[in-house]
């Protein structure tokens, strides 16, 4: 009996929830009985502190609940619990390995939620928590932590961006990594700021430096974190973004339309105005203008120095402690340093020398990451050694096919950056492979077969050379290329605006009554119309005319436009010095195409420029693919600009799967289970193959549904119909008659339905 | 057609009944799992194979041991244990385990659930030699003080005659000590709640959170217990000069204050350098001196102390005689 009652009493004294609640309702009258709890707890308090590692559990309070009670409630006596936070900091970062698990994550708990009352700010939350985070043994809290953390720097990020903590926190981070190379503490860096960096919270060069010191600091695992994130952590990103953006998760209808049936409740009309400003919100941030993120290998800082140190400290330094994988993901990021930002480190490609060979383990990522940081800057006698290394160890008759084809594709992709780098011997010799048996091979070397016959027709035999290459080469259109030429930039489907441009005044000329070509003393007031012209395209693109609008820098189209054919003529001097004047009439059409536009340079062009560029782009872009669809038609763009995969960015890596590609095509007969594995990656989802009805039918029975009154109809048991059959014989005639008359009708209207 | 009776069949299987038979077992369900296991040998992991009865000691030994145990009744039946062996050894002979040992598991019992317990605990704490406890009251009072401020009100009252018995046995160290002075005090202001003006003046503001004990009882008692305490506090202390004379007598004329030079009387006799703990701040101060006392007192409580004794004495009966002795304890002060 005692025990029992004892049990009760010890519910109602000790209890702060209650009391809890009571200081939540009313704090001016409950001060005393805070006061007397906070003494309770700086006393429970010292008792701790007096032997942190024999700490019993001291009666029905402990010092867990009481810090639990504190740290709700702190807010409301601000000036009694004044300490609090600070003593609370002091246990964790003193005792955090002594303590006992239960009690150290409600202090890390209840310094989250003092942060979440604003009692302390973020800086003081993450300076506290993410040292511990570095030294703790214990794995549960190292979760723990770094969940908190992460989900204090997002929310203190989700309004707006919050410079000063992100700075204070990444600097605290490359101190981390910049303090002790050697220690793997550094890896909790480049873990924090990869998950910040997935999330768009950090985006700035800053973090981008973070991963830089990653990338060259001592220890294993730190390196290759840091290496990861510059090959991967944009992709993942992206890949981020679309997933958080797909997944909704609410159906807005399917709520409203439940509100409507069921009992109309408070909880569910908020949860529907809840659902609907939740959707409204992310339709509002999906119209939003995209906020332009530059990936990681754009952000950095001097990346001539970045890849020289990660070359000379992991792959060329002897005593670097990397394994295979591992310096292999280092080469892969040096390489694309050098491709992305056409560096020079010249000792970069001799170092591929040793490692060119067939029996070298994975080979084809050396060849991807050589091919990779090839660009058009790289010296072509550098590279015509590696060809012909590449060339005489794996292209050869003795090779394997697979070997072979890796090596084509190799070289091709080498040249397709420098096509300077390959002699006219060697060329030769590799395009002979096209005879090859194997597909693979033969599908290589056609593949550089082609390049050539781009950009380098006169290197090829003439039985190779190909229709159009020939010709080009007899006319002259095609001309060596030199090392170091750079062509002129310019705004990609410019011309086509252009274009579009004249069109559309010829158009209004015509509109007009007026000839096609103007004359000069035209020109005035043609410009005028096309001022006119200019602000209705203004208000059109939305922007407000009285803030200046766009000013018209005009003043010299004028006499640019008179002496246009004049201007002509002088430019196809200039341009083709080379062309012999017997074929000047001839090329008469090619040299206005070659010549650059100069629409940008003497004119501004307004966003509704822009928009119709755009526009023009995209049309050009679908024409051309009918085209390729249609019959192979050479379209003059494309001849400049030689790309191997047909639309490859400039960002994005080459892969080892790319250079072994068409080795798929060497090998030989796939077995059966490789061939049932093919086939498995095209099934779909779908269990069985059944009847639409079926699958209807499926349907609604999942959904809880009856079936129809036809499908009853068709079911019922034969016994029950037959009474009704029978009678069918003994129907009087005047039934028949009544029966027949009503089908005869039914027939006329069109069905039991009616066809009306 | 027929896929009615098919149906029908499949649905009746769900709710057939289990045919019992007498004589016969009865049939397993059919989320049966099998339990029973086969082993060759049962093996007991803590089994003590001893011829001889467990001597005193180790029985000593395991009973400070079962203090933390989560029954009640077993802890009260160590607690007496204990006591009863404590009181019923020998004369002269010494503790089995050492005081510091033994007294880090009775305090926590002081805040304990169960009423029996408690005060099982303040029996052994009065059974256990008085001179060597005055070392250890130090230690004690954060307890006592937990104890003050509880939120069950029986804690509340027995910690307060835990306090009477540690003033009795040790008036000079519970005042002294680090906290005991400025901390032991808040706690009375918020057991009596006397904690400012205000609170004074309106009965509603007193901690009347938890179950209430007996009230007015209590609160006399805890008046009672203030007035020791502040007596305790304003006194001079261990009267020295005696022992001076005694010495000096003793030694002859050479050695001069042979009290400065001997061996210090009691423990920890430099504590008021704080050359280990945590950093002290105006709380946790060590107040040794009776001036020292009496100047934080007028500086930090009088005035609320006036104020709550004020509206105290108008309570007539018991509480306003215990105000009285309260009173006179300031009193002394002044004359001081």
């Amino acid at each position: 009996m005692p025990k029992r009652k004892l049990g009760a009493l010890e519910k109602v004294d000790a209890d702060l929830p209650n009391l809890q609640h009571k200081i939540r309702r009313d704090p001016t009258s409950y001060t005393e009985d805070f006061r007397a709890q906070y003494y309770q707890y700086e006393n429970h308090r010292e008792i701790f502190m007096a032997a942190p590692t024999s700490a019993t559990d001291t009666g029905i309070l402990s010092l867990r609940d009481l810090i639990d009670f504190v740290s709700h409630v702190a807010d409301c006596y601000p000036e009694i619990s004044k300490s609090f936070p600070q003593e609370l900091i002091d246990i964790l970062t003193l005792y955090h390995t002594i303590l006992e698990p239960e009690l150290r994550e409600k202090i890390v708990g209840s310094l989250v939620l003092l942060r979440k009352k604003n009692i302390i700010d973020s800086t003081t939350l993450l300076q506290t928590i993410f040292p511990v985070l570095t030294s703790t043994p214990s794995k549960n809290l190292r979760t723990l932590l770094f969940a908190k953390i992460l989900s204090d720097l997002r929310t203190s990020n989700s309004k707006a961006t919050n410079h000063k903590l992100n700075r204070t926190i990444q600097t605290v981070l490359y101190n981390l990594l910049t303090g002790d190379r050697t220690s793997s503490k550094g890896l909790w860096a480049v873990k924090l700021t990869r998950e910040l960096w997935r999330r768009q919270l950090w985006t700035d060069a800053k973090t981008v430096e973070i991963m830089k010191e990653a990338g060259v600091a001592e220890n294993e695992k730190v390196i290759v974190g840091g290496v990861r994130f510059f090959l991967g952590g944009d992709k993942e990103r992206e890949e981020f973004e679309e997933d958080s953006s797909d997944d909704d998760g609410i159906d807005v209808s399917r709520i409203r339309h439940q509100v409507g049936i069921n009992k109309k409740r408070k909880k569910a009309t908020k949860a529907l105005s809840k659902a609907t400003t939740a959707v409204k919100r992310k339709e509002k941030k999906r119209n939003q203008p995209h906020p332009l993120n530059f990936s990681a290998l754009h952000l950095l800082h001097d990346p001539q120095g970045f890849a020289e140190v990660l070359f000379s400290k992991h792959l060329q330094n002897p005593k670097s402690r990397l394994n295979l994988e591992q310096k292999l993901l280092v080469l892969q990021l040096v390489s694309r340093l050098i491709g992305l930002h056409k560096l020079t480190v010249l000792s970069f490609y001799s170092y591929f020398l040793k490692y060119l060979t067939p029996r070298q383990p994975s080979v084809t990522t050396f060849l991807a990451c050589l091919a990779q940081s090839v660009h058009s800057l790289v010296p072509p006698d550098i590279l015509e050694s590696l060809i012909q290394k590449i060339a005489n160890e794996f292209v050869s008759e003795a090779a394997a096919a697979e070997v072979a084809s890796s090596g084509l594709n190799a070289i091709r992709e080498i040249c397709v950056r420098q096509p300077l780098a390959m002699n006219d011997t060697l060329l030769q010799d590799l395009v002979m492979y096209k005879k090859s048996k194997d597909k693979g091979v033969m599908m290589a070397a056609k593949g550089l077969l082609g390049l050539y016959r781009e950009v380098g027709a006169d290197m090829l035999k003439k039985r190779d050379r190909g229709k159009e290459a020939a010709l080009g080469l007899r006319s002259g259109q095609r001309k060596q290329q030199v090392f170091g030429d750079i062509p002129a930039g310019e705004i990609e489907g410019l011309d086509l605006l252009e274009k579009w441009k004249k069109e559309e005044r010829q158009r209004k000329r015509l509109e007009k009554g007026l000839p096609e070509e103007r004359s000069d003393s035209e020109g005035e007031e043609e410009k005028e119309g096309e001022e006119e012209d200019w602000g209705a395209w203004d208000i059109e693109a939305d922007i407000s005319d009285d803030s200046g609008g766009w000013i018209d820098v005009e003043s010299d189209k004028e006499i640019e436009i008179s002496d246009e054919g004049e201007e002509e003529s002088v430019e196809k001097k200039r341009v083709k010095l080379d062309v012999d004047l017997e074929n000047k009439e001839n090329d008469a059409p090619n040299t206005t195409e070659t010549k650059p536009s100069n629409l940008a340079t003497t004119r501004i062009l307004t966003p509704a420029d822009f928009a119709k560029l755009q526009e023009l782009r995209a049309q050009a872009a679908v024409s051309l693919q009918l085209q390729k669809k249609g019959h192979k038609i050479h379209h003059p763009t494309a001849q400049s600009v030689p790309l191997t995969n047909s639309h490859r960015h400039m960002d994005d890596p080459l892969t080892a799967a790319e250079i072994e590609g068409l080795a798929s095509l060497s090998k030989g007969r796939i077995s059966r289970e490789e061939k049932i594995a093919a086939q498995d990656e095209y099934k779909t989802d779908r269990a069985e193959h059944k009847s639409k009805a079926a699958r209807k039918k499926e349907r609604k029975s999942d959904e809880g549904k009856s079936t129809t009154n036809k499908e009853k109809a068709r079911k019922k048991n034969f016994l029950m119909t037959l009474g009704k059959a029978k009678q069918k014989g003994k129907r009087s005639l005047v039934e028949t008659r009544k029966v027949l008359k009503v089908h005869s009708e039914r027939g006329k209207r069109g069905g039991k339905r009616g066809n009306r | 057609m027929g896929s009615s009776a098919k149906k029908k069949r499949e649905k009746k299987k769900d709710f057939q009944k289990p045919k019992l038979r007498v004589g016969k077992a009865r049939p397993k369900a059919a989320n049966h799992t099998e339990t029973s296991f086969r082993s060759k040998a049962i093996v007991l992991n803590q089994q003590s194979l001893h011829i001889e009865a467990p001597s005193t000691l180790s029985q000593f030994g395991h009973h400070l041991s079962l203090l933390s145990s989560r029954a009640d009744a077993q802890r009260r039946d160590s607690l007496a244990y204990l006591t009863s062996f404590v009181t019923s050894r020998p004369v002269d002979s010494s503790l089995p385990q050492p005081l510091s040992t033994i007294l880090p598991k009775i305090f926590p019992l002081i805040l304990d659930g169960s009423s029996a317990v408690r005060q099982q605990s303040l029996r052994l704490l009065r059974a256990l030699p008085r001179s060597e406890m005055s070392d250890h009251v130090a230690e004690i009072l954060p307890y006592i003080r937990a104890g003050m401020t509880h939120l069950a009100a029986d804690i509340r009252i027995f910690s307060v005659e835990v306090l009477a018995w540690s003033t009795d046995i040790a008036s000079d160290e519970v005042v002294s000590c680090a906290g005991g002075w400025v901390k032991t005090l808040n706690c009375f202001l918020t057991l009596l709640g006397w904690h400012n003006q205000d609170s004074a003046k309106w009965s509603t503001h007193r901690v009347s959170f938890g179950k209430a004990g007996s009230e007015g009882k209590a609160q006399s008692r805890n008046l009672q217990v203030l007035a020791d305490f502040l007596k305790a506090g304003f006194s001079t202390g261990r009267d020295l000069s005696e022992t001076d004379e005694n010495l000096e007598s003793r030694c002859p004329f050479p050695r001069w204050h042979p009290e400065h030079h001997g061996l210090p009387k009691r423990s920890n006799a430099y504590g008021y350098l704080n050359l280990f703990g945590p950093p002290k701040d105006d709380d946790t101060d060590m107040l040794e001196d009776r001036e020292d006392r009496i100047r934080v007192f007028k500086e930090r409580f009088a005035s609320s102390m006036e104020a709550g004794l004020a509206s105290a004495r108008k309570d007539a009966g018991e509480v306003g005689r215990a105000t009285g002795l309260v009173t006179r304890a300031l009193k002394d002060t002044e004359a001081g």
